[in-house]
């Protein structure tokens, strides 16, 4: 009777694994297969981890959670529709005129690399080869053609995504504990402990790593934007935009958002006083995020080393894209955290 | 004859009415009825037996039954086993579960052996065990814990416990309160035994 008890019970554990396995294995499948469901989804989740605590403050002053998230919609539609309605035209015209200027660019570009060739040919008797610098200028001047052709197909998506994202929002903050608990209940018993405090503490550092990297885009994108506005350079929201988008991405970002800039003083002002105050601009910018935000806010958060960063960063930009050098950082801290679990699992070290 | 005529002859006659409607039996079909929520309150009820919970009001203990996972476990089945990392702890809801304790050179063995450094502590319902996980950082299971019958568990696990302390503090202290009796009785009774130990020692050194 016993041994059949037991034999029973095995089944059962392992059907239980099977299925909770299964589940996850078919919600990955789903994610990575519809980009279209998988990156509103994602964008809900990071808004529901922001503003989880506000909820939670309202909800302990005696209000429902409906009435709490409803509260939390009207107050972010009041307070970011002027804004909005004020900065959106400027962005656009900015987009607008960017697209004139390509041919500056591209001229300032070929001008400078004739001087270039005729110097070093003149120094070392050496002649360059211009293959790389048509890439160059073929590559502006398609991704800017892309851009705009697929402009419908970009406002279409947006329109989708500003449908989607408060509804998956409402419904992940309304329901967020009961999914939990039934992805627990799912759970088998022998992994439920290790699962479920492996998963809170990376739920924990994942709300960390994204609420510090929105402050410290935020400080960045202000203090960009707001210089290049007092100093009246063209151009300045978009370029202030760039900088704080291109911000996530940790080491590599802030030179990337670096480099249209330093295109569009050269072209528009020469090597000038100009010149010189939008480098420094940055370089302000991104010291005060290197010695001020970045260690207090974030590398907290995500206890990883900095080569560790740039080489999950490399990597995930060879996966994904610029999606992968986003979500690459969070993702390494989850393997990390797995890892050291296992470690422990296998080199026990003693009683602690 | 109707009902009422029944009861009135009876009462002119003054013959013995009969039997009064049954509270309890009614009673037992409310809860019975699989459509009212009263299986809700089992919960908070069995924690209201519970000695050491004593200090909850009763609305605390239905927040903290809110935050507690019921495992179901089969007979046989391992719930932790001793050197395991812990961040659990349990209370038995329903069925037994056997601590087995077993030696340091058992253990160094790699395998729990059938001799007499074994340790048997017997649990049943209102029983708990696993108070120090919530309690340390790096909580290492003491005891290997099985369950004998087919049982229920009602866990409360170290993340419940922060969300606890974030959203509802009062309830978190009282646990934390419940908690800290416990193993404040149980550090009672081992300095004791200490104290009790080194007398013996000093008394055979004497010797």
């Amino acid at each position: 009777m016993r041994s059949r008890d037991r034999k029973f019970q095995k089944s059962d554990e392992f059907s239980k694994m099977f299925f909770f396995i299964f589940f996850f294995v078919v919600i990955g499948i789903i994610f990575t297969g519809l980009p279209r469901l998988a990156i509103p989804v994602g964008v809900a989740y990071v808004m529901g981890h922001l503003l989880m605590p506000l909820m939670q403050r309202l909800e302990r002053l005696g209000l429902s959670r409906t009435l709490a998230i409803t509260l939390i919609f009207a107050a972010i539609v009041i307070i970011t529709i002027y804004p909005i309605i004020k900065l959106l035209p400027i962005l656009a015209e900015e987009a607008e005129n960017f697209q004139y200027y390509i041919p500056k660019i591209e001229k300032f570009i070929g001008a400078t690399y004739v001087n270039l060739r005729n110097e070093v040919y003149q120094r070392t008797g050496l002649e360059l080869g211009d293959k790389t610098l048509i890439d160059l200028v073929t590559y502006l001047k398609d991704g800017s053609r892309n851009l705009l052709m697929n402009l419908p197909q970009y406002l279409a998506s947006l329109l989708e995504w500003m449908l989607l994202v408060p509804l998956f929002l409402f419904f992940y903050m309304k329901e967020v504990e009961s999914v939990k608990r039934a992805i627990l209940r799912l759970t088998p018993n022998s992994i439920f402990e290790k699962f479920y405090f492996l998963s809170h503490q990376f739920n924990n550092q994942l709300g960390g790593y994204i609420f510090a990297k929105i402050v410290e885009a935020s400080i960045v994108g202000i203090i960009i934007t707001t210089g290049l506005w007092i100093m009246e350079i063209r151009f300045a929201f978009l370029l202030g935009l760039i900088a704080m988008i291109t911000n996530i991405i940790p080491y590599v970002g802030p030179i990337l958002g670096l480099f249209p800039a330093i295109l569009l003083a050269l072209a528009e002002y020469g090597i000038s006083s100009n010149f010189w105050a939008v480098i420094i601009l940055y370089a302000i910018a991104n010291v005060i995020d290197l010695a001020l935000v970045f260690p207090i806010l974030v590398s907290k958060i995500v206890d990883l080393h900095p080569l560790l960063v740039v080489a999950s960063v490399i990597l995930g930009s060879q996966l994904l894209g610029v999606v992968g050098m986003v979500i690459s950082i969070p993702m390494v801290a989850a393997i990390k955290l797995i890892i050291h679990e296992i470690y422990l699992e296998i080199y026990p070290t003693g009683k602690e | 004859m109707s009902y009422e005529k029944e009861i009135s002859e009876k009462i002119e006659k003054r013959q013995p009415l009969p039997a009064k409607l049954d509270i309890s039996v009614i009673k037992y079909f409310w809860q019975a009825s699989p459509f009212t929520s009263s299986h809700r309150d089992h919960v908070p009820k069995f924690l209201r037996k519970i000695e050491v919970l004593k200090h909850f009001s009763d609305n605390e203990l239905r927040i903290l039954s809110k935050y507690l996972h019921k495992r179901t476990f089969s007979a046989t089945e391992t719930i932790f086993r001793q050197g395991d990392k812990g961040v659990g702890f349990y209370f038995v809801y329903s069925g037994h579960v056997e601590a087995i304790v077993s030696s340091e050179s058992a253990q160094e063995m790699g395998e729990i052996t059938n001799t007499a450094s074994k340790h048997v502590v017997s649990l049943e319902r209102k029983d708990y065990f696993g108070e120090l996980a919530l309690l340390q950082e790096n909580n290492i299971r003491s005891a290997t814990v099985i369950a004998k019958s087919s049982c229920d568990l009602l866990g409360i696990f170290k993340p419940d416990l922060e969300n606890l302390i974030e959203e509802w503090p009062t309830v978190a202290a009282r646990l934390l309160q419940a908690i800290s009796i416990i193993v404040a009785d149980r550090f009672y009774l081992i300095s004791q035994e200490v104290g009790h130990l080194k007398y013996k020692i000093l008394q055979l050194e004497n010797k």
